[in-house]
Protein backbone atom coordinates (compact mmCIF):
# COMPACT_ATOMS: atom_id res chain seq x y z
CA UNK A 1 0.00 0.00 0.00
CA UNK A 2 1.63 3.59 -1.02
CA UNK A 3 1.87 6.63 1.73
CA UNK A 4 -0.34 8.54 -0.40
CA UNK A 5 -3.42 6.37 -0.13
CA UNK A 6 -2.59 6.08 3.74
CA UNK A 7 -2.28 9.67 4.28
CA UNK A 8 -5.68 10.16 2.82
CA UNK A 9 -7.28 8.35 5.49
CA UNK A 10 -5.10 9.64 8.75
CA UNK A 11 -7.39 12.78 9.56
CA UNK A 12 -11.01 10.44 9.37
CA UNK A 13 -8.65 7.43 11.37
CA UNK A 14 -7.55 10.67 14.14
CA UNK A 15 -10.89 12.07 14.22
CA UNK A 16 -12.36 8.35 15.13
CA UNK A 17 -14.52 8.18 12.45
CA UNK A 18 -12.62 5.57 10.68
CA UNK A 19 -11.16 2.03 11.90
CA UNK A 20 -8.07 1.31 10.21
CA UNK A 21 -8.31 -1.90 8.05
CA UNK A 22 -5.59 -4.64 8.75
CA UNK A 23 -3.92 -3.00 5.81
CA UNK A 24 -3.75 0.11 6.57
CA UNK A 25 -3.02 -1.06 10.26
CA UNK A 26 0.37 -2.95 8.75
CA UNK A 27 1.34 -0.14 6.54
CA UNK A 28 0.69 1.69 9.92
CA UNK A 29 2.98 -0.64 11.46
CA UNK A 30 6.00 -0.44 9.53
CA UNK A 31 5.82 3.13 7.85
CA UNK A 32 7.60 5.69 10.09
CA UNK A 33 6.85 8.99 8.01
CA UNK A 34 2.97 7.48 8.08
CA UNK A 35 3.22 6.39 12.26
CA UNK A 36 4.65 10.18 12.65
CA UNK A 37 1.71 12.17 10.16
CA UNK A 38 -1.22 9.91 12.39
CA UNK A 39 0.76 11.24 16.07
CA UNK A 40 0.77 14.49 14.65
CA UNK A 41 -2.68 14.37 12.85
CA UNK A 42 -3.91 12.79 17.16
CA UNK A 43 -2.15 15.76 18.55
CA UNK A 44 -4.00 18.40 16.50
CA UNK A 45 -7.41 16.53 16.95
CA UNK A 46 -6.33 16.53 20.64
CA UNK A 47 -5.34 20.15 20.69
CA UNK A 48 -8.66 21.08 18.58
CA UNK A 49 -10.52 19.69 21.34
CA UNK A 50 -9.19 21.27 24.39
CA UNK A 51 -9.30 24.61 22.43
CA UNK A 52 -10.35 27.26 25.05
CA UNK A 53 -13.81 28.29 24.22
CA UNK A 54 -13.89 32.05 25.38
CA UNK A 55 -16.84 32.61 27.50
CA UNK A 56 -19.21 35.76 26.95
CA UNK A 57 -17.73 38.86 29.11
CA UNK A 58 -19.60 40.04 32.33
CA UNK A 59 -22.88 42.00 31.80
CA UNK A 60 -22.80 40.55 27.70
CA UNK A 61 -26.81 40.04 27.94
CA UNK A 62 -27.64 43.45 29.55
CA UNK A 63 -25.36 45.12 27.06
CA UNK A 64 -26.80 43.20 23.83
CA UNK A 65 -30.74 44.00 25.11
CA UNK A 66 -29.67 47.31 25.86
CA UNK A 67 -28.31 47.67 22.33
CA UNK A 68 -31.43 45.97 20.97
CA UNK A 69 -33.51 48.54 22.22
CA UNK A 70 -31.53 51.57 20.56
CA UNK A 71 -31.92 49.79 17.47
CA UNK A 72 -35.53 49.33 18.05
CA UNK A 73 -35.81 52.94 19.19
CA UNK A 74 -33.52 54.08 16.15
CA UNK A 75 -36.24 52.06 13.92
CA UNK A 76 -39.14 53.44 15.14
CA UNK A 77 -37.80 57.18 14.77
CA UNK A 78 -37.21 56.16 11.35
CA UNK A 79 -40.84 54.94 10.92
CA UNK A 80 -41.96 57.81 12.16
CA UNK A 81 -40.06 59.66 10.20
CA UNK A 82 -41.00 57.79 7.27
CA UNK A 83 -44.73 57.93 8.08
CA UNK A 84 -44.24 61.59 8.67
CA UNK A 85 -43.25 62.75 5.45
CA UNK A 86 -45.28 60.46 3.52
CA UNK A 87 -48.70 62.29 5.34
CA UNK A 88 -46.79 65.26 4.65
CA UNK A 89 -46.24 64.45 0.55
CA UNK A 90 -49.72 63.19 0.37
CA UNK A 91 -51.25 66.09 1.96
CA UNK A 92 -49.35 67.93 -0.55
CA UNK A 93 -49.70 65.73 -3.38
CA UNK A 94 -53.75 66.22 -2.37
CA UNK A 95 -53.34 70.09 -2.36
CA UNK A 96 -51.71 70.20 -5.09
CA UNK A 97 -53.94 67.91 -7.21
CA UNK A 98 -56.83 69.93 -5.84
CA UNK A 99 -55.71 73.52 -7.00
CA UNK A 100 -54.70 71.77 -10.56
CA UNK A 101 -57.90 70.35 -10.96
CA UNK A 102 -59.33 73.76 -10.06
CA UNK A 103 -57.51 76.00 -12.52
CA UNK A 104 -57.81 72.92 -15.56
CA UNK A 105 -61.77 73.31 -14.91
CA UNK A 106 -61.59 77.00 -14.62
CA UNK A 107 -63.51 76.79 -11.18
CA UNK A 108 -59.81 79.05 -10.17
CA UNK A 109 -61.33 82.03 -12.43
CA UNK A 110 -64.63 82.02 -11.38
CA UNK A 111 -63.62 82.30 -7.79
CA UNK A 112 -61.09 84.97 -8.65
CA UNK A 113 -64.21 86.11 -10.22
CA UNK A 114 -66.38 86.33 -7.42
CA UNK A 115 -63.74 87.90 -4.84
CA UNK A 116 -63.39 90.36 -7.26
CA UNK A 117 -67.19 91.20 -6.94
CA UNK A 118 -67.39 90.91 -3.41
CA UNK A 119 -64.50 93.17 -2.72
CA UNK A 120 -66.40 95.67 -5.34
CA UNK A 121 -69.56 95.34 -3.06
CA UNK A 122 -67.77 95.90 -0.03
CA UNK A 123 -65.99 99.01 -0.97
CA UNK A 124 -69.49 100.45 -2.93
CA UNK A 125 -71.05 100.01 0.49
CA UNK A 126 -68.37 101.97 2.88
CA UNK A 127 -69.04 104.74 -0.20
CA UNK A 128 -72.52 104.91 0.63
CA UNK A 129 -72.18 104.55 4.55
CA UNK A 130 -69.47 107.35 5.19
CA UNK A 131 -71.01 110.86 4.61
CA UNK A 132 -74.22 109.18 7.17
CA UNK A 133 -71.34 107.96 9.88
CA UNK A 134 -72.13 110.86 12.05
CA UNK A 135 -75.18 110.32 12.14
CA UNK A 136 -75.27 106.78 13.02
CA UNK A 137 -73.10 107.23 15.72
CA UNK A 138 -75.01 110.16 17.13
CA UNK A 139 -77.55 107.28 17.12
CA UNK A 140 -75.50 104.76 19.06
CA UNK A 141 -74.07 107.34 21.58
CA UNK A 142 -77.76 108.51 22.35
CA UNK A 143 -79.16 104.55 22.37
CA UNK A 144 -76.69 103.79 24.84
CA UNK A 145 -77.07 106.84 26.80
CA UNK A 146 -80.75 105.59 27.12
CA UNK A 147 -80.01 102.07 28.17
CA UNK A 148 -77.15 103.58 30.95
CA UNK A 149 -80.41 105.69 32.68
CA UNK A 150 -82.69 102.76 32.32
CA UNK A 151 -80.17 100.45 34.53
CA UNK A 152 -79.73 103.46 37.14
CA UNK A 153 -83.23 104.01 37.71
CA UNK A 154 -83.52 100.06 37.72
CA UNK A 155 -80.54 99.08 39.86
CA UNK A 156 -81.09 97.22 43.27
CA UNK A 157 -80.01 99.49 45.74
CA UNK A 158 -80.43 96.72 48.84
CA UNK A 159 -77.63 94.50 47.50
CA UNK A 160 -75.11 98.19 48.34
CA UNK B 1 -31.60 22.42 24.85
CA UNK B 2 -35.23 20.67 24.71
CA UNK B 3 -36.56 21.45 20.84
CA UNK B 4 -40.17 21.46 23.00
CA UNK B 5 -38.58 24.17 25.21
CA UNK B 6 -37.11 26.07 21.89
CA UNK B 7 -40.43 26.30 20.26
CA UNK B 8 -41.79 27.99 23.46
CA UNK B 9 -38.82 30.48 23.81
CA UNK B 10 -39.20 31.29 20.32
CA UNK B 11 -42.99 31.81 20.30
CA UNK B 12 -42.66 33.71 23.65
CA UNK B 13 -40.09 35.89 22.25
CA UNK B 14 -42.39 36.48 19.05
CA UNK B 15 -44.72 37.73 21.54
CA UNK B 16 -42.37 40.60 22.25
CA UNK B 17 -41.91 38.64 25.78
CA UNK B 18 -38.26 40.61 26.95
CA UNK B 19 -37.67 37.85 29.60
CA UNK B 20 -37.50 35.23 26.91
CA UNK B 21 -35.22 37.29 24.62
CA UNK B 22 -32.92 37.64 27.48
CA UNK B 23 -32.92 34.19 28.63
CA UNK B 24 -32.14 33.24 24.30
CA UNK B 25 -29.36 35.29 24.72
CA UNK B 26 -27.87 33.60 28.15
CA UNK B 27 -28.41 30.05 26.65
CA UNK B 28 -26.60 30.81 23.27
CA UNK B 29 -23.72 33.65 24.17
CA UNK B 30 -21.11 31.50 25.35
CA UNK B 31 -21.57 29.37 21.93
CA UNK B 32 -21.50 32.37 19.70
CA UNK B 33 -18.89 34.44 21.68
CA UNK B 34 -16.82 31.56 21.31
CA UNK B 35 -17.79 30.70 17.85
CA UNK B 36 -16.61 34.37 16.65
CA UNK B 37 -13.74 34.00 19.01
CA UNK B 38 -12.39 31.41 17.17
CA UNK B 39 -13.29 32.27 13.93
CA UNK B 40 -12.15 36.48 13.76
CA UNK B 41 -8.94 37.64 14.12
CA UNK B 42 -9.56 41.14 15.65
CA UNK B 43 -9.91 40.38 18.85
CA UNK B 44 -11.28 44.25 19.87
CA UNK B 45 -14.63 43.06 17.29
CA UNK B 46 -15.50 39.85 18.89
CA UNK B 47 -18.21 41.03 21.85
CA UNK B 48 -19.45 43.79 19.00
CA UNK B 49 -19.92 40.72 16.20
CA UNK B 50 -21.87 39.09 18.86
CA UNK B 51 -24.25 41.83 19.53
CA UNK B 52 -24.91 41.60 15.87
CA UNK B 53 -25.58 38.02 15.66
CA UNK B 54 -28.49 38.62 17.94
CA UNK B 55 -29.31 41.70 16.88
CA UNK B 56 -29.95 39.57 13.73
CA UNK B 57 -32.22 36.87 15.93
CA UNK B 58 -34.36 39.48 17.03
CA UNK B 59 -34.80 40.93 13.53
CA UNK B 60 -35.22 37.34 12.62
CA UNK B 61 -37.21 36.18 14.89
CA UNK B 62 -40.54 36.91 13.56
CA UNK B 63 -39.77 35.08 10.24
CA UNK B 64 -37.91 32.12 11.26
CA UNK B 65 -40.21 28.88 10.62
CA UNK B 66 -38.66 26.74 13.17
CA UNK B 67 -38.20 24.04 10.30
CA UNK B 68 -34.13 24.11 11.66
CA UNK B 69 -33.11 23.63 15.15
CA UNK B 70 -32.75 27.01 16.55
CA UNK B 71 -29.18 26.49 17.33
CA UNK B 72 -28.85 24.91 13.47
CA UNK B 73 -30.44 28.74 12.58
CA UNK B 74 -27.98 30.79 14.96
CA UNK B 75 -25.20 28.80 13.48
CA UNK B 76 -25.88 30.18 10.15
CA UNK B 77 -26.29 33.67 11.42
CA UNK B 78 -22.93 33.61 12.79
CA UNK B 79 -21.48 31.69 9.59
CA UNK B 80 -22.55 34.77 7.76
CA UNK B 81 -21.69 37.49 10.54
CA UNK B 82 -18.01 36.08 10.47
CA UNK B 83 -18.01 36.06 6.80
CA UNK B 84 -18.95 39.85 6.51
CA UNK B 85 -16.51 40.55 9.15
CA UNK B 86 -13.90 39.17 6.80
CA UNK B 87 -14.99 40.67 3.74
CA UNK B 88 -14.93 43.84 5.83
CA UNK B 89 -11.74 43.85 6.82
CA UNK B 90 -9.28 41.12 5.74
CA UNK B 91 -6.83 40.08 7.65
CA UNK B 92 -3.67 37.93 7.54
CA UNK B 93 -1.55 36.20 10.09
CA UNK B 94 1.64 34.69 9.43
CA UNK B 95 3.10 31.60 10.80
CA UNK B 96 6.55 33.74 10.52
CA UNK B 97 4.90 36.21 13.44
CA UNK B 98 7.93 36.87 15.37
CA UNK B 99 7.12 35.81 18.56
CA UNK B 100 6.63 32.35 17.74
CA UNK B 101 9.45 32.42 15.00
CA UNK B 102 11.49 29.96 17.00
CA UNK B 103 10.96 26.92 16.75
CA UNK B 104 10.59 24.51 19.73
CA UNK B 105 14.59 23.70 20.74
CA UNK B 106 15.57 20.42 21.18
CA UNK B 107 15.44 19.57 25.08
CA UNK B 108 12.66 22.29 26.11
CA UNK B 109 10.43 21.76 29.01
CA UNK B 110 7.71 19.37 27.60
CA UNK B 111 4.97 22.04 28.83
CA UNK B 112 6.38 24.98 27.30
CA UNK B 113 6.38 23.05 23.78
CA UNK B 114 2.97 21.93 24.20
CA UNK B 115 1.88 26.10 24.61
CA UNK B 116 4.15 26.27 21.46
CA UNK B 117 2.33 24.31 19.29
CA UNK B 118 -1.14 25.51 20.27
CA UNK B 119 0.03 29.22 19.57
CA UNK B 120 1.34 27.44 15.99
CA UNK B 121 -2.21 25.38 15.58
CA UNK B 122 -4.08 29.16 16.26
CA UNK B 123 -1.94 30.60 13.50
CA UNK B 124 -1.85 27.61 11.33
CA UNK B 125 -6.14 28.11 11.62
CA UNK B 126 -5.70 31.53 11.70
CA UNK B 127 -4.25 30.85 7.78
CA UNK B 128 -7.30 28.52 6.60
CA UNK B 129 -9.76 29.39 4.21
CA UNK B 130 -12.92 30.71 6.20
CA UNK B 131 -15.53 28.23 5.61
CA UNK B 132 -12.79 25.43 6.99
CA UNK B 133 -11.99 27.75 9.90
CA UNK B 134 -15.55 27.94 10.49
CA UNK B 135 -16.16 24.56 10.37
CA UNK B 136 -13.02 23.44 12.31
CA UNK B 137 -14.38 26.38 14.82
CA UNK B 138 -18.01 24.98 15.34
CA UNK B 139 -17.13 21.45 15.29
CA UNK B 140 -14.93 21.22 18.67
CA UNK B 141 -17.33 23.58 20.38
CA UNK B 142 -19.44 21.03 22.68
CA UNK B 143 -22.12 19.22 21.25
CA UNK B 144 -21.66 20.48 17.54
CA UNK B 145 -22.27 17.87 15.34
CA UNK B 146 -21.66 17.29 11.94
CA UNK B 147 -24.76 17.24 11.21
CA UNK B 148 -25.53 20.51 12.73
CA UNK B 149 -23.28 22.11 10.59
CA UNK B 150 -24.44 20.77 7.56
CA UNK B 151 -27.55 22.26 8.46
CA UNK B 152 -25.99 25.28 9.59
CA UNK B 153 -24.07 25.71 6.16
CA UNK B 154 -27.02 23.64 3.87
CA UNK B 155 -24.51 21.34 2.90
CA UNK B 156 -24.41 17.48 2.59
CA UNK B 157 -23.11 15.90 5.11
CA UNK B 158 -20.04 14.14 3.34
CA UNK B 159 -18.90 17.76 1.80
CA UNK B 160 -18.90 18.68 5.45
CA UNK B 161 -16.78 15.57 6.85
CA UNK B 162 -14.31 16.33 3.83
CA UNK B 163 -14.03 19.85 4.60
CA UNK B 164 -13.04 19.18 8.13
CA UNK B 165 -10.35 16.55 7.24
CA UNK B 166 -8.73 19.24 4.36
CA UNK B 167 -8.91 21.97 6.90
CA UNK B 168 -6.78 19.21 9.83
CA UNK B 169 -4.92 17.84 6.61
CA UNK B 170 -3.66 21.67 5.70
CA UNK B 171 -3.00 22.06 9.69
CA UNK B 172 -1.00 18.78 10.16
CA UNK B 173 1.19 19.98 6.95
CA UNK B 174 1.22 23.95 8.01
CA UNK B 175 2.65 22.78 11.20
CA UNK B 176 4.88 19.99 9.62
CA UNK B 177 6.38 22.43 7.20
CA UNK B 178 7.48 24.80 10.02
CA UNK B 179 8.11 22.45 12.47
CA UNK B 180 10.78 21.05 9.98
Amino acid sequence: MLCDEVLEAIEPIAAGDLTPDQTVAAHLASCASCRAALDRARDIERMLQARAAPAAPPHFTSRTLARIRRDEWRRDQLLDAGFNTAVATLVLAAVAGVWLVMHQSGIVTVSNDAVGLIEMFIVVVARRIAPELPLYAAATALLAVTVGVWWWAERDVTNW
Amino acid sequence: MEPVNERELVERCRQDDEGAFQELVDRYKNLVFAMIARTVQDRSRIEDLAQDVFLRIHRGLPYFRGEARLSTWIYRIVANVCAQARAKAPDQVSLDDERSAAVMPSGADPQFADIELRDRLEKAIARLPDRQRLLIAAHYLQGVQYEDLADALRLPLGTVKTHLYRAKRQLRRLLETELK
